[in-house]
């Protein structure tokens, strides 16, 4: 009891703990001069993200009349051309995305195995197409894919096809025309991830007995995943949102989402109608993200490590 | 029970490798040969070449020209992966996507070794390391020393002839470098794999090697065994790289060899022409008398500063032609009842048998 | 509405000049068209004859359509005058309570189509969607009738019809079906949706832009299309192999109307009623080929007998036309794009 209430008598003495309080004060004042720091930036975040988003949110509740109403979301389940709409654009997107991954794996790794002079060179060709408008790279792939472009002349002229391709004006011409843009948002992660890794592990990979093929397949191959999936993220992302080049590309019977955004807010002269498209576009980016991260947060924590 | 590698181990014969990159020769007609089950360290400072051999050793490196046979077989042309040869690299390799255990097992998996045994080999080698049970950690999840471990469990799980280091220990800290310094020496001594060991590090050289190759620009300056090294080295190079030493020049004529008018007593044979000098240790320097007695040889200083050290002190003193010298000695208590203070002359003792000349280049 | 995508840029550009120049007298008024070529000919045929008439300023800006208008007259921010619309926005515009009455005592209504004239907008000009085929692939025996455009055995070849104005898409498909073109209106929407649904699988492009329409015919991605005729007209002036004629045409109006709010309503009205005179509406066809709308401009005499037979809205061209009904869209537009859309997404 005694002990109890001597050590109770020194609970809430301040000069029991030299300087705490100061000390715990100046703790406060620098967490508040951080804080100051940080507010530009909060403020700006606010502003420029949740603000919009939220403000779209708000709207997408209003009808026509500006009643408040779920008549914007039930359309998607009352009108079979968004569903299809929504499938559209994500077979556009894994084909686009599957398309980038064929042929930027290998760009990637071409670049990763260059001198650096040589890739340097090279990566300036894959960022030069960043520098030039979608528009116009959309129309000169419209000059070279349709019926009477380069390629079904070229192919004609030299007898390997009787009838031209229908390269333009469909889904095929929407992936070939997204893939061409979106190809560098693949390479330059991937490029960037394959450049770290370690060429001694390559080397111990076959010093220890992996051949080429193996050591790429069980060594190589695994660490750029990392990479691998940033850039396929930031790919099928972007391919969700996308306009010009479907628009463009699809001859009118590929619709996008965005493409049906547009559509809709005219039509129905609300902003609304539109700002639910968004949201729920956004919804379903957000979900997709949250799923790749759970994947790959899986891996990373041991998957692999099974035995 | 263990692993056995003596019966395999294999002497390795290198002989007339050329290296450029293009203008610039790394190393020129370089020929080396080494034991069967033998230590051999190959030392210099970095752009001796020293990596670059052992590159060319394990096959990440062509060579422009050469040989390198392999008990008799010449692989100079063979792919690393079928080389057979095991290597710890600097920076350890060890592949972050796996954890410990698929580390080790790798090499036994690309020699398609059944899993049970794999299993058991794997166990094995982690306890050679003393890893037990850490199989199911993850890379990043080992300190340095136990990653460095991994690393040998690895080099050494699939029983290869011959074991290449690339400066294994530079990334730990002194003391545990210095502990596996000797582990290392152990696990060689109870495997007997033949082990080509590069390093920067004269005193790791030094303490672990059967044999050291000193490398200077790209050739071998001296290969012997360590304390032949030490006290016989035969280049000015080897005896500046190895140990500390002070360097005093020395004129040969009249079939003796002269220092400030004094003829030099000396064990070995005398150089028989050319600009000479005499390899100094700090610690074969001793305070005498004032004269030259029996086979010491006598050399008059002054005292410049005395550094007391705890167990031993150095000496640095200044020679009659303004050259500097070092000695240390231990402070044992009539060492230290004489220790000379500064500015007072001295004269410093070297025994015949002490004196190393090698060519002043 | 039509012309949105193409026209951004203009638009950003006409804001810039608005807020470059301060408004100064209340006989300063703004009118806002389509941009281009278009506005172009107005800006020679109203425009400057009307600000010379009437010693008034006349600034020009240009307009996506009904949604700049709402944001404007909602957001209490009109900066219009006047400005243009296709007939259909105009009917749900004024649905929505958007524009100002219209004075018919300073505006004569006289020779414009009674269903153009109403309380709070009136038309302006006309445009056709007509029937263009490639002379290299046809001769002069191609598709004549969309009832033609429909044969895929008779006319083989590669099709496009515009995907994004569904009202004149199911007229045309409405007139496949053989129905006469005074029938044409009320459309009943479910027959042309299934005359649509006949023809899909065989559209190679559904276009979305008359610049688009234009390079589809052009390039020879189709052998047919339905096009615009001001378009269609353009690209046979370049020496493009291409046929067309007002046969089976859709005459589809523009409207002009004064915005709700607007400052200078009463300088607006006698601009206005400029714009629609007789005078001034002949001086349209001899800069662009969208016909007027008040159909006394043909006799003023200003336009060259040879010219009339060109222009949609000559009263010959009149009559082998349907004419788009904006009263009917006002009513059905929102159903009926959504089940079209539905119809022609692959």
């Amino acid at each position: 009891m005694s002990i109890g209430s001597v050590s109770l008598d020194h609970v809430g003495r301040p000069d029991r703990a030299l300087n705490a309080d100061k000390l715990s004060a100046d703790a406060r004042r620098e967490a508040r001069g951080l804080f100051a720091l940080l507010s530009p930036g909060l403020l700006l975040v606010f502003a420029v993200i949740i603000v919009p988003i939220g403000w779209l949110f708000w709207l997408s509740l209003f009808d026509e009349s500006d009643q408040l109403s779920a008549a914007n979301y039930a359309r998607f389940f009352e009108q079979a051309s968004y569903i299809k709409t929504f499938v559209t654009t994500f077979k556009v997107a894994f084909a686009v995305t599957g398309a980038c991954v064929l042929f930027g794996y290998p760009l990637a790794y071409m670049l990763s195995q260059l001198p650096r002079r040589a890739a340097g060179v090279c990566l300036i060709f894959v960022i030069l197409p960043f520098w030039t408008s979608v528009l116009v790279r959309t129309y000169a792939w419209l000059v070279i894919l349709q019926r009477k472009g380069l390629v079904n002349t070229w192919l004609m002229d030299i007898g390997v096809i009787g009838q031209p391709l229908p390269l333009a004006n469909n889904f095929a011409g929407v992936v070939i025309g997204m893939t061409h843009i979106m190809l560098p948002f693949l390479v330059l992660p991937l490029y960037a991830s394959m450049k770290t890794i370690d060429v001694d592990c390559l080397r111990a990979g076959m010093n220890l007995g992996a051949s080429p093929a193996a050591t790429f397949r069980q060594i190589f191959f695994p660490l750029s995943l990392p990479g691998l999936a940033s850039g396929v993220v930031i790919v099928f992302v972007l391919c969700l949102g996308f306009f010009v080049t479907p628009a463009l590309m699809g001859g009118g019977k590929v619709i996008m989402w965005a493409m049906r955004m547009e559509q809709t807010t005219s039509l129905y002269s609300n902003w609304g109608a539109g700002a639910a498209l968004g949201v729920v576009l956004l919804a379903v980016t957000l979900a997709l993200l949250g799923l790749f991260r759970w994947l790959l947060g899986a891996r990373a924590t041991g998957v692999w490590s099974q035995r | 029970m263990l692993l056995s590698l003596a019966q395999s181990a294999l002497p390795i014969g290198i002989s007339g490798i050329e290296k450029r990159f293009g203008a610039v020769s790394i190393l020129s007609d370089l020929s080396l040969d080494v034991a069967a089950g033998e230590f051999l360290t190959l030392l210099g400072p970095s752009g001796s070449g020293k990596t670059t051999l052992l590159m060319i050793l394990a096959g990440f490196v062509r060579a422009n020209a050469g040989s390198i046979k392999v008990g008799g077989e010449e692989i100079i042309t063979m792919p690393p992966h079928k080389r057979n040869i095991g290597m710890v690299f600097q920076n350890y390799a060890l592949f972050p996507h796996m954890n410990v255990f698929h580390n080790i097992a790798f090499p036994l998996k690309q020699r398609r070794v059944s899993t049970a045994e794999t299993a058991e080999r794997v166990e094995r080698a982690l306890d050679l390391v003393q890893l037990k049970g850490l199989g199911e950690r993850r890379v990043d999840q080992l300190s340095g020393g136990q990653r460095q471990r991994v690393a040998l469990a690895r080099a050494i799980v699939f029983e290869p002839r011959i074991v290449l280091m690339d400066e294994p220990l530079s990334a730990l800290d002194k003391s545990l470098r210095e502990h596996m310094q000797i582990e290392l020496r152990n696990l060689h001594r109870r495997l007997g794999m033949t082990t080509v060991y590069v390093t920067h590090d004269q005193r790791e050289a030094i303490t672990m090697s059967d044999r050291v190759a000193v490398m200077n620009a790209g050739r071998i300056e001296q290969i012997d065994q360590p304390e032949v090294l030490y006290a016989r080295p035969k280049t000015k190079f080897v005896a500046g790289f190895i140990g500390e030493s002070s360097f005093i020049p020395v004129e040969c004529r009249n079939g003796g060899v002269w220092h400030e008018g004094n003829k030099l007593r000396m064990k070995d044979a005398m150089p028989s022409s050319g600009r000479h000098v005499m390899v100094v240790r700090p610690e074969k320097l001793r305070l005498i008398a004032s004269e030259q007695t029996g086979d010491i040889n006598a050399l008059p200083a002054t005292v410049g500063d005395v550094i007391y050290q705890g167990d031993s002190f150095v000496c640095y003193a200044t020679l009659k032609d303004g050259r500097q010298v070092i000695l240390r000695d231990y402070c044992r208590s009539d060492v230290l009842a004489r220790l000379p203070a500064p500015g007072e002359p001295i004269t410093l003792g070297i025994d015949a048998q002490d004196v190393v000349l090698v060519a002043d280049q | 509405m039509t012309k949105r995508l193409c026209i951004y840029g203009v638009a950003a550009a006409g804001l810039l000049a608005t807020v470059a120049v301060p408004a100064s007298a209340a006989d300063t008024i703004t009118v806002a068209s389509w941009g281009g070529t278009y506005q172009e000919a107005q800006t020679k045929a109203f425009f400057d004859p009307t600000a010379k008439e009437l010693g008034i300023t006349i600034k020009q800006d240009t307009t996506n359509g009904l949604d700049d208008v709402r944001l404007q007259v909602t957001g209490n921010a009109v900066k219009w005058d006047i400005t243009e619309l296709g007939a259909d926005e105009c009917a749900r515009g004024s649905k929505e309570g958007l524009f100002e009455k219209l004075d018919y005592n300073v505006i004569d209504k006289t020779g414009i189509n009674p269903k153009l004239v109403h309380d709070d907008w009136v038309g302006i000009s006309y445009t056709s969607v007509v029937l263009i085929y490639r002379t290299d692939v046809f001769g002069d025996k191609g598709p004549k009738t969309w009832a033609d455009f429909w044969d895929v055995e008779k006319f083989p070849g590669r099709r496009a019809l515009s995907g994004s104005q569904a009202t004149e898409t199911l007229s045309v498909a409405a007139l496949a079906k053989g129905i006469p073109i005074d029938k044409v209106y009320p459309v009943d929407i479910d027959g042309a949706l299934q005359s649509v649904d006949k023809v899909k699988g065989h559209i190679d492009a559904w276009w979305t832009s008359g610049a688009q329409a234009m390079q589809l015919v052009k390039d020879g991605e189709v052998d047919m299309a339905s096009i615009w005729n001001g378009r269609a007209g353009t690209l046979k002036k370049q020496g493009a192999p291409v046929s067309f004629s007002f046969d089976q045409g859709v005459l589809t109006a523009d409207c002009m109307v004064i915005p709700k709010g607007s400052k200078n309503r009463d300088i607006a009205m006698k601009a206005l009623a400029k714009f629609v005179s007789p005078d001034l509406q002949a001086n349209l066809p001899l800069y662009v080929d969208n016909g007027p709308a008040n159909e006394k401009a043909f006799e003023t005499g200003k336009i060259p007998p040879e010219r009339i037979k060109d222009i949609n809205s000559a009263p010959e061209n009149v009559k082998k036309q349907v004419l788009q009904d904006p009263a009917f869209w006002r009513d059905t537009l929102v159903e009926a794009t959504e089940k079209f859309n539905n119809l022609i997404q692959q």
